[in-house]
């Protein structure tokens, strides 16, 4: 296909998979982390909200290495998975797909948490008063409302998983077909003298995939914005 | 955030700062030298000569920052592949190369791992071309994987692609590999129980408290492990430090490292 190598097809489905299983996972968790820095007033919100930027902070290293000492097949979460479900983690694309995850998530709470504070919160009591219960109110005012700033946390997230790269390597090693990702190919092919070509080659399908990406949320970003059109 | 924000602007001039004063030695040097030239450095100084600099990453990152410009005195490389990569550049004139160091490769698995598979401590695997050698790996894998650097471009996994290749069981364990991005951190994977079983430096097996030696590979299944030094910019004070390299004060501290030096390097040449 376009005469690419199997090692490239390989990369680019795997980067793909990753990123679209990360950004899937986190979407729901990231819903309510972001309605709970919003909405809510509890003791220990700030220490919820750093905890949610670490990873935006932290070098993805040190972020793949406590991935790693958690998930790993020593880890805590790791060997429980291990032995009740028998899934392996570490070294795994499911893993790629966590580290990936992982790091995004502060991005996509971030957003998701603007649009949540800018929705206008007479709409929801107007609801509320002609006889919404909370979970309608929420589905039908409030997710419409907030659908860009949904959208726009999707794409960042989905980019940032595509290019994540330290906390990979550290977390599930460089496994061709499991965990070597679009970045982690074009790491090990400019490595050894000679690669120079096909990394560049890597390097211009990441940035169409990149470009796809943004394409696809402006067209989704605009729809939405119509549909809250009068 | 706005800490971070100071360090994120400070941090260039810190680091022109510090280039300017011109006073320290910059050495590169491959990660796994970490730990005898941290050493090695320090006793250079209580002789009275510079500060030295040092920097650790993977030997071709290091090759490829010298091959850009990057401001370094002396190059210290865990494989000659990169060193000559610079020497058919120019950067490094061929008088001033000379090899410094040997290493072996051993099979490790992690240190509490040896009691609980029926006592192989006692007779130590034979790695040698021989009909039931993968079943034995195989036995000791299970379900893991075998830690080692990646033989894609990590120079510890170079030469252990070559050691499994001459002892006939490359195909079949070249799917069960983790190819980590150094041989530092394929040592670590062992040393957490993460994989069962690793291929690393003797130097690394020798030092880590965490690892067993399962097995050292011969000499006669791969390449001789050399690390080359080279003299990027020839000063004086960048010889003096080379020589202090060759001396038998810092020969000791490599050895005590687990690397080889002096007579085994001049029988190699």
């Amino acid at each position: 296909m376009f005469g690419l190598s199997t090692m490239e097809l390989e990369a680019i489905q795997l980067s793909l998979r990753v990123a679209l299983w990360g950004v899937a996972w986190s979407l729901p968790l990231a819903v309510g982390v972001a309605w709970l820095l919003a909405r809510g007033r509890f003791p220990g919100k700030i220490l919820l909200d750093g905890l949610v930027h670490l990873p935006l902070v932290l070098p993805p290293v040190a972020v793949g290495y406590v991935l790693l000492v958690m998930f790993g097949r020593q880890g805590a979460i790791g060997a429980w998975l291990f032995d009740q479900f028998h899934i392996q983690i570490a070294f795994t694309w499911r893993g790629a797909a966590i580290a990936a995850a992982v790091m995004a998530f502060p991005l996509m709470v971030r957003a998701i948490r603007l649009s949540l504070e800018a929705v206008d919160r007479k709409l929801e009591a107007a609801a509320r008063t002609l006889g919404a219960r909370p979970a309608d109110v929420f589905l039908s005012v409030t997710l419409p409302l907030i659908a860009p700033g949904i959208i726009t946390g999707v794409i960042l997230a989905f980019a940032r998983s595509l290019g994540e790269f330290g906390a990979t390597i550290t977390f599930v090693s460089n496994i061709p077909g499991q965990t070597r990702t679009l970045p982690l190919a074009i790491y090990t092919l400019i490595q050894a003298p000679g690669g120079e070509e096909t990394a560049m080659r890597l390097v211009l399908i990441s940035v169409v995939v990149a470009l796809a990406a943004l394409a696809v949320s402006e067209i989704l970003a605009r729809r939405a914005a119509a549909r809250l059109e009068p | 955030m706005l800490g971070t924000a100071f360090f994120l602007l400070l941090w260039p001039w810190m680091a022109l700062g510090q280039e300017k004063d011109g006073r320290s030695l910059t050495v590169f040097a491959a990660a796994s030298l970490t730990v005898p030239l941290q050493k090695i450095a320090d006793a250079y100084a209580e002789t009275g000569g510079e500060q030295v600099a040092l920097t650790f990453a993977a030997s071709s990152i290091l090759a490829r920052q010298i091959a850009a410009g990057a401001p370094c005195d002396l190059f210290i490389s865990a494989d000659e592949a990169w060193m000559n990569h610079l020497l058919n550049e120019g950067l490094i004139a061929p008088e001033n190369r000379r090899d410094l160091l040997g290493n072996a490769l051993a099979l490790v698995a992690p240190a509490n791992s040896g009691a609980d598979s029926g006592g192989e401590d006692a007779t130590p695997l034979d790695l040698s071309p021989r009909p039931g050698l993968e079943e034995d790996i195989m036995t000791i894998l299970g379900d893991g994987r075998i830690a080692m650097g990646d033989p894609a471009y990590v120079p510890a996994g170079i030469y252990g692609r070559e050691a499994l290749m001459s002892l006939g069981v490359w195909m079949n364990l070249r799917h069960r590999l983790i190819p980590a991005a150094n041989d530092r951190l394929a040592t670590v994977l062992v040393e957490r129980g993460e994989a069962p079983l690793g291929i690393v430096y003797a130097s690394d097996a020798r030092t880590s408290r965490a690892l067993r030696i399962v097995a050292a590979f011969p000499q006669s299944t791969h390449a001789p492990i050399i690390y080359p030094l080279g003299l990027v910019a020839d000063s004086a004070a960048g010889r003096s430090f080379r020589d202090f390299l060759f001396s038998e004060k810092a020969a000791a501290i490599f050895t005590k490292s687990g690397f080889r030096t002096g007579e085994f390097l001049s029988g190699n040449q």
